[in-house]
């Protein structure tokens, strides 16, 4: 009876000890998660507009595709459509005088060239472009000032700043 | 012998109910996809956005419950080590009884969750949850694994 009684415990331990088991099972699955992150944009104010000398009451155009015209580089992700504008200046300065700058002239293209893109008219209404396989999109400038007949001499400037966003 | 008989009934109750039931399983259904991603702009997927959303289905005893817990990676690893943080809040996750991504109950992913399988043993948890890249963060493909924990209670 003593052992009987032994063994009726030792069944009533395995079986806690099974109930347990039951009580701990757990099971798991994974997924995983992913993202691609485009390169960043960059803009590079790369050649600036250079009128050069101008004359008072002498008109003077600087094309796009003039040595001295405006040039931004912009790298960013290969293929990716982007948005870009431009904050124009009306008048370039000098010491509170004014030099009228307007009739602004534009090329874009993903190679380092004024042909095999597109002719623009730079604003600063929010345009599209995509940016060559490498990521790369160049924009070329041109305008043209009118000094007035009394313009005092100096040298003047102006800020042109380029946006661009994916 | 009256003590043995006894003991064998107790054993017999306590793993009886195991046999027929239907066995607990997780299985990973879809995968959280954050997308292209653009540098310093954080982006969300909503948890009943049924293409980006992750997804697992899980399965047990019928009407039964049971815990599910999340192992969330607090980064995704990218280029050369390059990590992108991730964010799960309060209401990233779901669980649906019909498996159905536009009858969830929303649950915080980062505790411990009770469910109630279905009357044919099955249910769904859906997750969303925000990347959040920097500035500065490398271009690039970026991945990490995220796993469900499921513990019944019979």
């Amino acid at each position: 009876m003593y052992t009987a009684s032994k063994a009726a415990l030792a069944t009533l331990v395995l079986a806690l000890g099974a109930t347990a088991a039951v009580r701990a099972q757990g099971v798991n699955g994974s997924i995983t998660a992913t993202a691609t992150v485009q390169s960043p944009i960059a803009v590079a104010g790369a050649q600036p507009l250079a009128f050069g000398n101008v004359f008072p009451g002498v008109v003077k155009t600087v094309a796009y595709s003039d040595p001295t015209g405006g040039r931004f580089d912009v790298t960013g992700q290969g293929n990716a459509g982007v948005t870009y504008s431009f904050n124009l200046p009306t008048n370039l300065t000098s010491l509170g005088n004014n030099l009228p700058i307007g009739s602004w002239t534009g090329y874009v293209n993903g190679a380092n060239s004024t042909s095999g893109g597109l002719a623009i008219t730079p604003s600063s209404t929010s345009a599209s472009s995509t940016l060559s396989v490498g990521g790369t999109l160049y924009f070329f400038v041109g305008a043209t000032v009118t000094p007035p007949a009394n313009l005092p001499a100096g040298s003047y400037s102006g800020t042109v700043t380029l946006t661009v966003s994916y | 012998m009256r003590a043995l008989r006894y003991a064998f009934v107790l054993t017999a109750t306590a793993v009886l109910p195991l046999a027929g039931q239907r066995p607990l399983t997780v299985t990973g259904i879809q995968s959280l996809t954050f997308g292209t991603l653009i540098p310093g702009i954080p982006s969300a997927v909503s948890r009943t956005d049924a293409g980006k959303s992750g997804r697992f289905d899980v399965g047990g005893p019928h009407d039964a419950q049971g815990q599910v817990t999340f192992t969330l990676p607090s980064v995704l690893t990218g280029p050369a080590g390059a990590t992108l943080p991730l964010l799960f809040s309060g209401s990233d996750a779901g669980y649906s009884q019909s498996q159905n991504i536009g009858s969830q109950i929303g649950f915080d992913p980062r505790q411990p969750f009770l469910i109630t399988f279905s009357g044919q043993g099955r249910g769904s948890v859906f997750l969303g949850g925000t990347a959040q890249p920097a500035p500065t963060q490398r271009a690039g493909s970026y991945t990490g694994m995220i796993t469900l924990n499921l513990t019944a209670f019979p």
